[in-house]
């Protein structure tokens, strides 16, 4: 990479641009924390409890919770033993959201947890290793439809192990005292399409199979549906579409540069275009489309656009750092990486790998999720821990690199004024664009692990004094978002091309010198040339091979 | 007109002797009326109240419910104590003169009675009954618009701030039982918030925290009946004061004890000394134990010593038919059979 914007920049330019580039920052910090709402909200649901009196044994019959087509309620499983109900006729239902609002597309997505609350009766306790098998239907309605028309959406069986402790002695005055039991994964819908959702539970009981039989004095059902809020959708598109059209600009800007530059583009180049190219790709505000059409695999897709961006981001660390060695190794080439990029690569494939086993599967039936089996659960893990362990591999990598350039540039900051000119300018190009590189990315990497952990700390919300809150969590993600994207801007623009050389030896370069990297050609040209060649005879005649095989 | 009177006679006769409460409405309450309650029939209530009955009608079964559980669990706290929370039939203040008293008692009452309220308030939003609960109506932005927007997920806040506005208007704060009163209500409130537990679910990118979404799961009312109890055995005495106002004189309530440090807000409070409830005498609300069941083993306050005063007890031998091996299947059938059993039965003299 030849002189490059950064260098050939004046110092004021070089402050205006990055007070622009803070003030956008900040800018995109005040749109989460103060214009948008919190993320997400969760809305804790108590299930009604229907009584299925078998007056519509006929066809498909919807258990609605409360209105003018309400069920016939018991208020308390109690009372239901007097009334001789059984266990099948009982129809766990509730209805997302209540009354009186109704969903919206802004919503995104709807994820439900399900809290059951088991009583602990000496006489009747929870059994070893209990598991509940529910059988689930799930409806919609949308605003013009008659009030009992629902529409099935699934309807399936289902099975969660119940996960409870109990930390009180087991005997007769721990009675009504409750389990504590785990909250399950219960249903990930990827799209809100509609506007009123019903979910009606059935746990029935078969002696014979021995199916629910051992669940203990279970009282109640909680499902606890979270979606993303609406003005935080609103603020998140808007960011986006901003955020596209200036890094499109931007990526053109920088590839038409490297293309005028009448050579074959190096590897540092190729790298820098495609980190622009899978962030466009993240940036592409195609959610958009979610508001008109139903687009179930939305979040798979945003999930899959994520990993993109970060596995480049990965490799593109990698590799800057690998062409910033100066140990006049030949690289240029992609397969010199090849144990970092694998390690990235199979790190995501797992990633990638056990998303599509979640929420690939949860397409065909919301109800599903990898950790409710056992299996399931042992499989989810193996792929987080390869993918853990990649990913430390990587980091191990990337922090012996890093040392390696630093030992490399106090090495070489020896030996700087004992060289030419050229080479002088040429390290010491080479050692700012480092230097600088490795500031601004470490300080990007700190202010991101710095707001992941305020956001994990605090409660998500800050008083500004009377009426003013900050919204911790959404200046988090639009802030994060923001500053990545001004970070590969600033790549982008920094490390593009210079069209000015302030060295003189630029010549060489525009006499139509195509062969390869026409930094090493002059440089290695300036050192035949210059009696200081001497110094390093063994990088001599390295770089003379090199340049045999362009 | 006649019937008017013999009314107010009525009321007045009450006055004098246990104060008319909300409470009431749980004695008779069962879930399974169909009869709408009408706030001119819950005894006891000023007229502030009265109007928010009106506006909150359709929360008033939650009301009932409310004040049900905290007498259930108040009965469930003092089961093997000298006075065990006895509800006096036919007496619109429940517990009958007890609560004339400022002592621990009332202290417990009130507290139990309101956060019964927060309890079943906050249960009946979270089933979707009511209407009324979700969205602050009183926000900038309209409710429809703020709940897209923003969302407004109230948890128990909503059954705070209701059992807040419906019980505090009836109290005078300028009196010292009113001061101890209110005090008591809000502890009862903060600490059912304390019994609240967090949970969080994670679904960021391949569902790690990166997004975390949290929110507040209430506890089983046993809990908050458990935190109560412990705070009315270690509830510190208060003593009144008066000082000159420009209405007029107002009460205050200081710890009689300078070395004990001042009651939080969770804590009760109380300023008058509990009658020993040993001996039958309904003026002070005291049902005496004699008759009672106790312990003969135990030492604790359940034991036949402390129960009965001193007294000495009657032991008769009992035989008993009671369900055994009982084999229970969800939700509701319970297969048992009936075992005879002789024990001794300890009563009071």
């Amino acid at each position: 990479m030849a002189g490059a914007v950064l260098e050939n920049l004046s110092t004021r330019k070089l402050i205006a641009l990055c007070v622009v580039l803070l003030l956008f920052q900040a800018a995109f910090f005040m749109l989460g924390g103060i214009i948008a709402p919190s993320p997400t909200t969760a809305y804790p649901h108590l299930t009604n409890k229907c009584v299925d009196t078998g007056k519509h044994r006929h066809k498909q019959q919807w258990f609605i919770p409360w209105g003018e087509f309400a069920c016939e309620k018991i208020v308390d499983l109690e009372d239901a033993i007097e009334q001789e109900i059984v266990a099948n006729q009982i129809v766990f239902s509730i209805e997302i959201p209540n009354r009186p609002n109704k969903m919206s597309r802004w919503f995104q997505y709807i994820l439900t947890v399900m809290d059951i609350t088991i009583a602990y009766h000496n006489e009747n306790p929870l059994g070893p290793d209990p598991v509940i098998t529910m059988e689930i239907s799930l409806g919609y309605r949308n605003e013009g439809d008659a009030p009992g028309d629902w529409k099935e959406l699934i309807k399936t069986t289902e099975e969660r192990k119940l996960e409870c402790t109990f930390d009180r002695p087991l005997i007769p005055e721990s009675n009504d005292y409750t389990y504590h039991c785990d909250p399950m994964p219960f249903m990930e819908l990827g799209s809100c399409h509609h506007d009123y959702y019903l979910i009606n539970i059935r746990v029935p009981v078969h002696e014979h199979k021995d199916i629910n039989l051992d669940l203990g004095k279970l009282q109640d059902i909680h499902i606890i549906e979270i979606h993303q809020n609406g003005g935080f959708t609103k603020v998140w598109f808007a960011l986006k579409t901003f955020v596209t059209p200036l890094i499109i600009m931007m990526t053109i800007w920088f590839w038409r540069r490297v293309c005028a530059l009448n050579r074959q583009s190096v590897l540092m180049e190729r790298t820098i275009l495609a980190l622009g190219i899978s962030l466009i790709i993240l940036d592409l505000p195609i959610e958009w489309l979610t508001l008109s059409v139903d687009i179930p695999f939305m979040l798979l897709i945003s999930d899959i656009r994520q990993g993109i961006f970060y596995s480049m981001l990965l490799s593109f660390w990698i590799i800057f750092a690998g062409e910033h060695l100066m140990d006049q190794t030949e690289r240029n080439r992609l397969s010199v990486y090849w144990t970092q990029v694998t390690a990235i690569v199979f790190g995501c494939t797992c990633l990638f790998v056990f998303d599509m086993c979640e929420r690939g599967v949860q397409l065909s039936n919301p109800f599903y999720s990898i950790w409710i089996t056992d299996t399931g659960k042992n499989l989810a893990m193996a792929f987080i821990i390869v993918a853990g362990i990649c990913a430390s591999l990587y980091f191990m990598f990337l922090c012996y690199m890093v040392y390696r350039v630093f030992r490399n540039i106090s090495v070489k900051k020896t030996a700087l004024p004992a060289m030419a000119k050229a080479r002088q300018l040429h390290y010491q190009g080479l050692i700012y664009r480092f230097k600088f590189f490795m500031f601004f990315t470490l300080l990007c990497a700190a202010m991101t692990v710095i707001f992941f952990i305020i956001t994990q700390v605090n409660e998500g919300r800050w008083k500004w004094g009377e009426e003013h809150t900050v919204e911790v969590n959404s200046a988090f993600f639009t802030g994060v978002y923001g500053m990545w994207n001004i970070y590969v801007f600033a790549v982008l623009s920094l490390y593009a091309p210079s069209h000015k050389d302030p060295r003189k030896y630029e010549s060489t370069v525009q006499n139509g010198d195509v062969s390869g990297s026409s930094n090493e050609e002059y440089e290695l040209r300036r050192t035949l040339t210059d009696s200081a060649a001497t110094e390093e005879p063994s990088e001599l005649y390295r770089m003379t091979g090199k340049t045999a095989q362009d | 007109m006649i019937w008017c009177c013999l009314f107010l006679c009525f009321l007045l006769w009450f006055q004098v002797t246990a104060v008319p409460m909300w409470w009431a409405l749980g004695v008779s309450y069962s879930p399974a009326s169909v009869e709408e309650i009408s706030c001119g029939q819950i005894p006891g209530l000023v007229s502030k109240q009265l109007r928010f009955c009106r506006r909150n009608q359709e929360l008033m079964p939650s009301v009932a419910e409310g004040a049900q559980l905290g007498i259930r669990e108040c009965q469930n706290q003092f089961k093997g104590r000298r006075w065990n929370c006895t509800t006096v039939g036919n007496d619109q203040s429940v517990f009958g003169n007890v609560l004339n008293n400022a002592s621990r008692e009332t202290a417990f009452v009130h507290a139990i009675l309101s956060a019964g309220l927060v309890h079943t308030v906050t249960r009946a939003c979270a089933s979707g009954e009511l209407l009324s609960c979700g969205c602050d109506s009183k926000r900038k932005p309209p409710p429809e618009e703020g709940w897209k927007w923003g969302g407004c997920s109230e948890d128990i806040r909503y059954g705070t701030r209701f059992s807040r506005d419906f019980l505090d208007p009836q109290e005078n704060p300028r009196y010292a039982r009113s001061v101890m009163n209110l005090h008591n209500n809000e502890a009862g409130r903060q600490t059912i918030a304390k019994t609240m537990e967090t949970q969080c679910k994670c679904h960021g990118l391949s569902g790690s925290c990166e997004v975390k979404t949290c929110w507040k799961q209430q506890s089983a009312f046993k809990i908050l009946g458990d935190l109560l109890k412990e705070k009315y055995d270690s509830a510190p005495e208060m003593k009144v004061t008066r000082h000159k106002e420009m209405r007029g004189w107002q009460e205050e309530l200081i710890p009689k004890y300078d070395h004990f440090k001042q009651p939080t807000s969770a804590d009760l409070i109380y300023y008058e000394p509990s009658p020993n409830f040993c001996k039958h005498d309904p003026s002070i609300g005291s049902f005496g134990t004699e008759g009672r069941r106790c312990n003969a083993t135990s030492n604790g306050i359940e034991g036949c010593d402390l129960m009965c005063c001193g007294r000495g007890y009657n032991t008769i031998p009992e035989e008993v038919v009671e369900r055994c091996e009982c084999q229970f299947i969800w939700c509701c059938k319970v297969k048992c059979k009936s075992c005879r059993r002789m024990y001794d039965l300890h009563t009071c003299k």
